[in-house]
């Protein structure tokens, strides 16, 4: 069931370099520049770039508390923003609220209690269009093309679903908006094995249909075989930067993150 | 689905919830006493009757005032203990429009605000009841509405807004603060005396077996309002955007605020519709019982306590099963103990069953 898709590298240099923003200026959606972050006084970004251009898929890759949900969570205005600036379609949005941000066309996955256990998955949609006057049709219509086990379920309560459905609902919610980016965190986390292929696959086809995806992901290796481009952070700090099967093949890279 | 199965599931559902057959049994007994009391003649069938019509009436009472409760627990996590005199204020604003209504140009105007205090108005010389002064009492719902919604904003923008974010405990205290200062400002304005409110309410009497079972108007009007308002929240929680809304936060407040729903304007709501049911309930609480005092709703929120805690905190529909609940406790338990313990007996029925099943009775369910 998994048709690989196999990507074309965007045209750019090959060699990982401790370069931290791409050499494609002028047509990045996302930019984040500088970025100290944290949560109350304790700061867990340190100087942080990020781009993530229009359409594209980029993946954040690195141990466990190298602060990768910290930089989605703080692009989505839910840390203490501590310096820095984050600018998505040459707007600066740094510090804006949750609320604000949504507006502007970013949608967020978080990786725990990402819908709403008690409302049926109809209504869970149509939460994620409240900011619109009324849920709009295509988009819902466009969701259950993608996700149809949510249309034949759509009276059941999400919280009876699979860890699986509910992921799919979690990204169907976001993308009642039709967001021009879509932050995902760990989407893969908690799914069984033969479902984490088949995820993949559904970020692969929202990402073609021209979504640009910005993901953290554990499961390093899948995600920089899929993404265009990859981060590795460790620390707060930005590591290395470059195409993902470059990172993929680096040895360093290899060696140090990614367990030899 | 043979004998022994049915005799196996039976010991094993023994085991395990002792509890739950201990309370079926005591249940059985008082069903078997009442039984031999009914055949003996000991009680009366239209006794009887008439105390669960009256546990009914309390419990739609207390449902009523609870599901405001409930609702300010669900979204802002915490018990306010201010809601039994957000009761009494929307009964004194209410009663006072229906003194003015009913009785202008028959008495001074200012005893009729204070709704008589010192004995200045009596509600029944003003011939007060749904069916005498029905455009007054009307008036009076409407005003006691409106003033506990005012009321309640006002609270929330002085008193809970500025600690949103603090634990639940420091928000009870600052509730328990509110308390009395609203019930202490009451009394200041319209007295400390119990008044009567109405006049008596024309009745019917239901045939049943051996005697009458009284239904009086205010029975009705408080059946006809409760169950309206009840089926209204419904309505709203489950078919408007804001309902939705409302049960998303009660579900997941981080996530609501991820989702772009305006979570201070939601509680903004949940003030309104709260504290409006509140107030009416307050209203209708007092056209049942026609008195007033200062400390009625103070009073009423221990039942209300009960009743949420019952139904499963957080759950309006809990806090209407439990409401019922409670309120035939109260009344019904007089078969069996002495009356001065009927209060008492409700908190213990409230206990034992917590006791059964930990979460209250409707928690899990669709909350708000």
């Amino acid at each position: 069931m998994s048709a690989d898709t196999e990507r074309d590298p965007p045209s750019g240099d090959g060699d990982v370099s401790r370069k931290t923003v791409p050499d494609r200026e002028g047509q990045s959606l996302l930019e984040v520049r500088g970025l100290d972050a944290g949560y109350g006084d304790l700061q867990i970004l340190t100087d942080v770039d990020m781009d993530v251009a229009g359409g594209e898929y980029v993946t954040i890759v690195g141990p466990n508390g190298a602060g990768k949900s910290t930089v989605m969570k703080s692009i989505f205005g839910l840390t203490s923003h501590m310096g820095g600036t984050v600018t998505f379609e040459g707007e600066d949005i740094t510090g804006l609220r949750p609320e604000e941000i949504i507006h502007e066309g970013i949608g967020y996955v978080p990786q725990n209690d990402n819908v709403f256990a008690s409302l049926t998955v109809r209504e869970n949609l149509e939460m994620g269009a409240y900011i619109l006057d009324s849920v709009p049709q295509d988009a819902l219509d466009a969701v259950f093309e993608r996700f149809p086990i949510l249309e034949e379920r759509q009276s059941q309560k999400a919280g009876t679903m699979s860890g699986g459905q509910q992921q799919m609902l979690a990204m169907g919610r976001a993308l009642m908006l039709e967001p021009s980016l879509l932050l995902l965190d760990e989407p893969s986390a908690g799914l069984a094995p033969d479902f984490v292929d088949d995820m993949f696959d559904r970020i692969d086809a929202i990402n073609d249909d021209g979504t640009a995806v910005l993901m953290v992901e554990q499961n390093a290796k899948e995600a920089l075989r899929r993404c265009d481009r990859g981060y590795v952070l460790a620390n707060g700090r930005n590591r290395y930067m470059d195409d993902g099967d470059v990172l993929l093949n680096d040895e360093q890279v290899r060696k140090d993150f990614l367990g030899g | 689905m043979g004998i022994a199965e049915t005799y196996t599931r039976g010991r094993q559902f023994a085991v395990t919830r002792p509890g739950s057959v201990l309370l079926a049994l005591v249940g059985v007994v008082l069903l078997f006493d009442l039984l031999a009391g009914l055949a003996t003649g000991q009680h009366s069938f239209s006794g009887v009757g008439s105390l669960v019509w009256d546990g009914l009436m309390r419990g739609l009472v207390v449902g009523l005032a609870g599901i405001g409760l409930s609702m300010t627990y669900s979204i802002l996590n915490f018990a306010n203990f201010a809601h039994g005199d957000y009761i009494t204020a929307g009964a004194f604003s209410g009663w006072a429009t229906t003194y003015l209504v009913a009785g202008l140009g028959r008495a001074d105007v200012g005893a009729l605000l204070l709704v008589g205090a010192g004995g200045s108005v009596f509600g029944g010389s003003l011939g007060i009841g749904v069916t005498g002064t029905p455009l007054a009492v009307l008036a009076g719902i409407l005003v006691s509405g409106v003033v506990t919604v005012g009321l309640a904003l006002f609270v929330d923008r002085t008193a809970f807004r500025p600690i949103r974010d603090a634990d639940g405990i420091t928000l009870l205290i600052t509730s328990i603060g509110v308390a009395f200062a609203l019930r202490y400002l009451m009394q200041f304005v319209f007295g400390a005396s119990v008044r009567g409110t109405t006049a008596q309410p024309p009745a019917v009497g239901l045939y049943l077996v051996d005697g009458f079972v009284r239904i009086d108007a205010h029975d009705v009007a408080l059946v006809v309002v409760a169950g309206a308002l009840m089926l209204a929240v419904h309505l709203l929680l489950q078919l408007t955007k804001l309902g939705k809304a409302m049960r998303a936060m009660a579900d997941n407040e981080d996530l609501a605020q991820i989702t772009g729903i305006p979570t201070e304007r939601v509680v903004r709501a949940v003030w309104v519709i709260g504290g409006g049911l509140t107030g009416v309930a307050g209203y209708m609480f007092i056209l049942w019982k026609g008195t007033l005092g200062f400390n009625d709703g103070w009073l009423l929120l221990l039942l209300i306590f009960a009743a949420v805690i019952l139904g499963g905190i957080g759950s309006i529909y809990g806090a209407i099963v439990g409401g019922l609940a409670i309120g035939l406790t109260a009344s019904v338990s007089v078969i069996w103990i002495p009356s001065a313990f009927a209060r008492a007996a409700a908190f213990f029925v409230m206990i034992v069953l917590l006791l059964v099943k930990p979460e209250g009775l409707f928690s899990g369910r669709t909350t708000a």
